[in-house]
């Protein structure tokens, strides 16, 4: 069965996708099969950094109560019922229906003596499958102005319960990529994750941001290894990693300051997928492969 | 201090679609600059309840004055077991939208899934033996104090597992506007979550003013589209600031034709510069750690502007 390895952080921008989609490369490049799930609905970065194209969109909906006027007895009953205020009601009038602080219970729908409540619904995002360099990319997009990521993610992993659930799964790794904070959204990857992998920086916001994450996945009870990427930042290197080891926090790996990087990073090409681009003795391509080491001896993932 | 008549109070929020890019080293420094100007009184708000790191830069001035405050406005369904005559009708008919209403075989009554209860209370209405009630739990902390820069910085901080951050976002907010010195301020400058979910949402709802900070690279480039077609869905007048302006990438180009080109309105630019983590790792604003560096010269310059688009725009 696949395993699978969620990348998180806490802080925004402290490298998340950059290590996902590398990761991901390196797994391909050891002939697996990996799927790699961008689980930041609110803005999926996977497939810029592998110059992808979002295709094969579903749409994902969420519910939307419309009102029956000829149906309606303006009673009054669902406002009253409706925890999150979403229906505006004044005495004798029809409801007015206050779409973006409903949870989508659907309680309104249930209780109206009339059935005036018609389940209506709106699309909140969409979901896209490609496959990019021979990796498969699963990609929830939350419309912008919408709030609810949640039913975005939940969609995302009920798709990969179906595949885990499928005899035929033909992954060996599925990887996710997660938002940046410690709210449900990120939650919800960390529990379903065989191991996951914090990504910070040596600066005091990342550690900050570190240790709240690690709390997470500690009241998670899951397993997790930190890699510290720009680790050559101001040289603050060595004692921002004894600091995690005093800590008991173990390392996956660090990753330099790297100009490779940044050009993959800008030009949309994993610095892993080597196509003759980059210094394969660079300081940032030795980090990965380092980093991939530490990783398949400590997931047991093996050819 | 009084503020000047006629200098309507506004209220700005940082956010930047993009994570790390720069927002609360900007909303450090900007609310600094503007405890030195004497037309101005901040309030400042760390509404990145999920990570909020600006009171390592903006430390309290004396430690005891530190106000903390739980908060209790997440809802979560509760079963009142001896209630529950094990009909599983919540189960059958699907009461629960989220899911979050399983049936504990070994029990024979439902189970309630924290993470995934909304407490909307559709049970408690649902069921007919009225076995479900619907209470508080605690979401997070709101602390306040007043900072060695003498203005006020309220922070929220969510409480781990489920809970929802852009409640939390609203009620810091909700708290600084009941507080004295609101009265007496003229700029909310709130410090944003990433993202353009929920908290984000919450944290530009009712703002005067949006501050979108980036950088020129394709996950800056495409977090920043989306982030300014939600603040242009809510109406908010917004500034640009692109950091890291100088970024030696092919990408460059690309950004310039699509943002700088385009009519956007560009706050500022700021180039790289190794003063502003030198100044995080010294818990500075970067315009008190260097206020000759580059970084600061453009901070400075994006506050001006600020103030200008805040109040002479009209």
């Amino acid at each position: 069965m696949a395993k699978i390895i969620c990348i998180t952080g806490g802080k925004g921008g402290t490298g998340k996708t950059l290590v996902a989609v590398n990761l991901a490369t390196l797994f391909k490049n050891h002939g697996f099969n990996v799927l790699l799930v961008d689980g930041d609905v609110e803005n999926p970065n996977t497939y810029l950094l592998m110059n992808g194209k979002l295709e094969n969109s579903s749409e994902v909906s969420f519910f939307e109560p419309k009102i029956d006027e000829a149906k309606c007895t303006k009673c009054g009953l669902c406002a009253e019922n409706c925890i999150s205020h979403a229906l505006l009601y004044i005495k004798d009038a029809i409801p007015i229906p206050i779409l973006n602080v409903c949870s989508g219970c659907k309680l309104c729908y249930k209780i109206c003596p009339t059935e005036a409540i018609i389940a209506d619904s709106r699309v909140i995002g969409l979901i896209y499958s490609t496959r990019v360099n021979n990796i498969d990319l699963l990609i929830g997009e939350l419309k912008p102005s919408e709030a609810r990521s949640a039913v975005i993610v939940k969609v995302l992993m009920e798709k990969i319960d179906i595949l885990l659930n499928d005899k035929h799964e033909k992954y060996d790794v599925i990887i996710f990529d997660t938002a940046p904070g410690a709210h449900c959204d990120v939650e919800e990857l960390i529990q379903r994750a065989d191991y996951v992998v914090p990504v910070t920086e040596p600066t005091r916001f990342g550690r900050l941001d570190l240790l709240r994450i690690i709390e997470l996945i500690d009241l998670l009870k899951k397993e997790y290894r930190v890699i510290v990427n720009r680790s050559s930042l101001l040289g603050f290197r060595d004692q921002f990693l004894n600091e995690l080891n005093d800590n008991n926090i173990q390392v996956l790996g660090d990753i330099p300051l790297d100009e490779d990087i940044v050009k993959s990073y800008c030009i949309g090409v994993p610095l892993m997928d080597n196509h003759n681009r980059f210094d394969t003795q660079g300081k940032g391509y030795k980090s990965f492969q380092i980093i991939y080491e530490n990783l398949t001896k400590w997931s047991g993932i093996k050819t | 201090m009084e503020r000047h008549k006629n200098m309507k109070r506004k209220i700005v929020a940082v956010i930047s679609g993009k994570g790390g890019v720069g927002k609360t080293s900007l909303t450090a420094s900007l609310s600094t600059l503007g405890s030195n100007d004497s037309t101005i009184n901040p309030i400042v708000l760390d509404c990145d309840v999920d990570a909020p790191n600006l009171a390592l830069i903006l430390t309290p001035k004396r430690k005891e004055q530190i106000h903390s405050e739980d908060v209790y406005t997440t809802l979560k369904a509760n079963l009142i077991e001896e209630r529950c005559i094990q009909c599983k009708e919540c189960i059958d008919n699907h009461f629960c939208e989220f899911n979050a209403l399983r049936w504990f075989d070994d029990k024979q009554i439902p189970e309630i899934d924290y993470l995934a209860c909304e407490g909307c209370g559709a049970c408690k209405v649902l069921c007919p033996e009225h076995a479900f009630e619907i209470k508080s739990v605690k979401s997070g902390e709101i602390i306040s104090y007043e900072t060695i820069f003498r203005f006020p910085l309220i922070y929220g901080q969510t409480r781990l597992g489920s809970t929802t951050s852009g409640k939390l976002v609203a009620d810091v907010k909700q708290f600084a506007q009941n507080l004295r010195e609101f009265q007496e301020s003229n700029i909310i400058l709130i410090d944003g979550p990433p993202g353009i979910g929920c908290p984000v949402i919450s944290a530009i709802s009712g703002v005067d003013y949006v501050i979108t900070i980036t950088e020129p690279t394709p996950s800056g480039l495409h977090d920043l589209l989306r982030t300014i077609e939600l603040v242009e869905k809510f109406n908010i007048d917004f500034g640009i600031v692109i950091n890291k302006a100088d970024l030696e990438s092919p990408f460059q180009e690309k950004f310039k034709h699509l943002i700088e080109e385009t009519g956007y309105n560009i706050l500022g630019k700021i180039k790289f510069d190794l003063s502003i983590p030198e100044a995080m790792s010294y818990a500075e604003p970067v315009v008190n750690y260097a206020p000759n560096s580059s970084a600061s010269i453009s901070i400075m310059e994006i506050y001006d502007r600020l103030k200008n688009q805040l109040w002479n725009h009209q």
